[in-house]
């Protein structure tokens, strides 16, 4: 298994590494955002598919980044590689924050506190005009980086997918998933749920963060409605339930599918779009709730760690 | 701007008529966790539904508002009992995660469906837009009759639960199902029931926030939110703690609109709903939350 994965990994990168030298400008914008997607679907993966904690406003770390790496960028003039770091950072210590009072406790507070959070942030960003521009937004200064973008992009898909590997074969991640199997069992087994489940979800805002803070540099402007869209909640979600949670590859299964689909069919049709990813999740829950990896896993016996 | 004894005694009427809503329809999200322990993501965008079927009750049969009510509370109960034996019955016994995925899926199809339906624009029922002045005081007329009539509702809903068999039957599902079962109780039947019974309550809500607010397909995820917060509140599956939760929702919002603005009056509630699921997570009243 492993020599068939390794190279044909190796090949899909050098692939991807080369592309910018010989695509067009569309191309190469439509490969930097499916980079996007797939650093949000993994992150949003290594929380909720991993300890059964659903996140409904994970998009809020990347707004939270967004807006950190714009004003250090607009205000205080870092150079944009750091500024994006320091949006993970940021991210992170919002996740730390909200992370500590509604991860201890079991059950639906943390889904709806995530989901209240997105809505707070963007009343807040839209209040502090002073600070963020409000909702007429902010603009950084103009700067032609969409190639350097595009690997910097590329770089935190790929290391958003190696973080999964690396914890889905640990024994960090064992404890984990004990937690979304049985969190009663999983602490009298010994291991701090608590602690763990802050430590994956801090894991799981670094990702969004760097990538708003991207997002923010590729845009040249950012405002409230569209940095803080449910919408790409429900996307991130939608692609990892499809693909099938808690594993590797789902969250990049699912990413490319609905994202090549997304822009070659629904873009034209907003609302039936969403309804349709209404329907795909209720679908899924229902039909197929290990989504098309966890299916094909079980039906052909794969590893775990595919 | 200072305060005076005037505006502190507006904020605290408005404020008990908003959380009487607030407590009116957060106990039908209650009543679902409570017998199911399922929280109903989709609890806003079906009060959304009470607010459209109340507009075009008012704008298609000329129907007045609060006779349009019970209409309304009854289509919603069949809606309910519809979703929860087709959907939701199939995740009760599953991981939280599946019927939170699931009720999250049905809210996100409701809202695109209602955009699809009606558009997003912006509709209004323009009925009772006066106020009252008491006493210097000044009320609008549809808010007080919302309050009053969250109040009844609410009560009715109580008097239910506590004096009939069915409402007994529900209280005893929600303590233990398996025991209920045993006693002879139809608990699949009782779920269905409850969950009818919560989409009437949110249909409710519905209708009588359509007098008071402008309706579109996205009026109804804060709703989700204030409703959850409101049994954080007063304890999760705490059926009573719903009451005090909604008055306390209400002041605390009317509140931090006075003495700052009504933008930031969702944060404060926010900042409050982590200040309590830190300090005393099962809710003031003390719930069943683990």
């Amino acid at each position: 298994m492993r020599r068939v994965v390794l190279p044909a990994l190796a090949v899909v990168l050098a692939a991807l590494a080369v592309y910018p030298t010989v695509a067009s400008g569309y191309g190469v914008r439509a490969m930097l955002q499916l980079f996007m997607w797939v650093a949000l679907a993994g992150s949003w993966n290594l929380i909720s598919g991993l300890t059964g904690y659903v996140s409904f406003g994970h998009i809020a770390f990347f707004g939270a980044g967004a807006y950190a790496t714009a004003l250090a960028i607009a205000r205080w003039h870092w150079p944009w590689p750091v500024a994006a770091l320091a949006g993970g950072v940021a991210a992170c210590l919002l996740a730390l924050v909200i992370g500590y009072p509604c991860l201890r406790l079991k059950g639906p507070y943390f889904a709806i506190s995530m989901l209240g959070l997105n809505e707070v942030l963007r009343a807040l960003v839209s209040y502090f005009e002073g600070l963020t521009g409000g909702g007429s937004g902010l603009s950084l200064p103009t700067l032609e980086a969409t190639i350097p973008i595009y690997y910097a992009m590329g770089a935190v898909a790929v290391a958003v997918t190696a973080l999964a590997y690396a914890i889905i074969t640990s024994r960090f991640g064992l404890r984990l998933m004990t937690i979304r199997e049985d969190e009663v069992a999983a602490e009298a087994m010994g291991i701090d749920t608590a602690r763990h489940k802050l430590a994956a979800f801090l894991l799981s805002a670094a990702g969004p963060g760097i990538v708003g803070g991207l997002f923010a540099r590729d845009q040249g402007f950012i405002e409230p409605l569209s940095t803080f869209a449910l919408v790409m909640t429900i996307t991130m979600i939608v692609m990892v339930l499809f693909g099938g949670k808690g594993t590797v590859w789902g969250p990049v299964l699912g990413a490319v599918v609905l994202f090549v689909s997304q822009e070659l069919v629904w873009a034209r049709f907003p609302y039936v779009h969403q309804l349709l990813f209404g329907a795909i999740i209720v679908a899924v829950v229902l039909l197929m709730p290990r989504g098309v990896l966890g299916v094909l896993q079980q039906r052909y016996r794969l590893p775990r760690t595919i | 701007m200072t305060i005076t004894p005037q505006m502190l005694g507006q904020v605290v009427i408005s404020g008990i008529l908003a959380g009487a809503l607030y407590a009116m329809v957060a106990l039908g999200l209650s009543l679902i966790f409570g017998v199911m322990r399922v929280i109903n993501v989709a609890h806003g965008p079906l009060l959304m539904l009470g607010a459209f079927a109340t507009y075009f009750l008012y704008h298609g049969l000329g129907l007045n508002p609060y006779l349009g009510l019970p209409l309304v509370m009854v289509v919603m109960f069949g809606v309910g009992a519809l979703v929860q034996r087709t959907l939701v019955a199939r995740v009760v016994d599953a991981p939280e995660l599946q019927s939170l995925l699931l009720t999250f899926g049905i809210a996100i199809a409701l809202v695109n469906l209602a955009q699809l339906a009606f558009t997003s624009d912006i509709r209004s029922v323009e009925y009772l837009t006066a106020s009252w002045t008491v006493g210097g005081f000044a009320f609008s007329k549809s808010r007080v009759i919302a309050g009053v009539l969250a109040v009844a509702i609410t009560a009715g809903a109580f008097l239910f639960l506590g004096r009939t068999r069915l409402g007994k039957a529900i209280r005893a599902t929600s303590q233990s199902p398996d025991v209920a079962l045993v006693c002879g109780i139809d608990v699949d039947r009782i779920r269905m029931i409850t969950f009818g019974l919560a989409c009437a309550l949110a249909g409710a809500g519905g209708a009588l926030i359509a007098v008071m607010v402008a309706i579109q397909p996205e009026m109804g995820q804060i709703w989700t939110f204030k409703s959850f917060l409101v049994i954080v509140l007063g304890g999760a599956g705490n059926y009573p703690g719903a009451l005090l939760g909604g008055i306390l929702l209400g002041l605390v919002e009317q509140l931090s609109s006075l003495l700052l603005t009504a933008q930031l009056s969702e944060a404060v509630s926010y900042v409050l709903l982590v200040l309590v699921l830190l300090v005393r997570p099962t809710g003031l009243l003390g719930g069943r939350a683990t």
